[in-house]
């Protein structure tokens, strides 16, 4: 992700940066992507974000990505219900 | 306040009580981390009942009205550790102490370290092929995984159930998020999907 720009620019005009292609400090957006992701991001790591998250393309592929798999972690694998007899067996158990 | 005086608080009533109220509702959750820790039905048994017996027995150190998921989750952890992981063919420590030595090596420290793999591919993979990407992880890597994206616990108390810090909470997160995108990317290509 880009950081903020200070440029100052003429009245009226708006700054269009073209969309990064490259981002040379990624491993650093990857983590800030995935505390915002996980709802851990700080508030100036969400200002980041909100910034400057569209301008670079790797950002807004990794942020899409990391989604994905979030939502697949929590969504698509299977969650084991803990079996009955063992709830009867440690139930049993503990008033013994 | 001490142990005795707490102790001294709680009735066999009361203890019972407490268990099935705010222990038992976390049952299908805690076998859920069982299995995925174990990757074993049996030794998931035993690790969830091993764990509600000793949560019974040491009742007296749970403090009412405190995170009674996150300390149910903190005594399976260490009972994994220390009770199965020691019997566990599995090589994982080996593995988590290569890979921790290789991120924390200085090089590796700042190093923009991605792996090209598309979110489409990741879409198309069903829960089973996701489940075998993250069991296949080192378990400490699995674990942080597991607490966070499956079970949504926050990095607070994800530091309290590992006892490690929240910066390491993060960092740990991350390393096992690219090791896990690695091994997506893996069996994705491996399934002839496009990553």
């Amino acid at each position: 992700m880009n950081a903020p720009s200070n440029r100052p620019s003429a009245e009226g005009e708006k700054q269009e940066q073209p969309m990064k292609q490259h981002c040379e400090h990624h491993a650093e957006c990857i983590k800030k992507i995935q505390a915002i992701l996980d709802g851990e991001a700080t508030e100036s790591e969400k200002e980041h974000f909100r910034l400057n998250m569209d301008k670079c393309m790797p950002c807004i592929q990794t942020y899409h990505l990391e989604k994905c798999i979030k939502e697949a972690l929590h969504s698509k694998v299977t969650r084991k219900p803990c079996p009955n007899d063992l709830v009867a067996a440690i139930k049993a158990k503990v008033n013994s | 306040m001490s142990e005795a005086i707490i102790k001294e608080g709680y009735t066999d009533d009361q203890r019972y009580e407490i268990f099935n109220r705010e222990f038992m509702p976390h049952i299908d959750s805690m076998y859920n981390f069982a299995f995925r820790l174990t990757t074993d039905e049996d030794d998931a048994n035993d690790l969830v009942q091993d764990t509600y017996l000793k949560a019974f027995r040491f009742i007296s150190s749970f403090e009412q009205g405190t995170n009674a998921k996150a300390w149910l989750f903190r005594i399976l952890k260490n009972s994994f550790i220390n009770d199965y992981r020691k019997k566990s063919k599995e090589p994982s420590k080996v593995d988590y102490q290569e890979v921790e030595t290789t991120y924390n090596s200085e090089e590796a420290a700042d190093v923009t370290y991605t792996v090209d793999l598309r979110a489409d591919a990741v879409q198309d993979l069903i829960g089973d092929e996701v489940a075998t990407a993250l069991n296949a992880l080192p378990v400490d890597f699995r674990t942080v995984i597991i607490l966070c994206d499956i079970e949504g616990f926050t990095y607070e108390e994800m530091a309290k159930i590992l006892d490690i810090p929240i910066g390491t909470v993060r960092s740990r997160l991350h390393r096992a998020r690219n090791l896990l995108k690695e091994k997506l990317k893996n069996y994705a290509s491996s399934m002839g999907y496009d990553a």
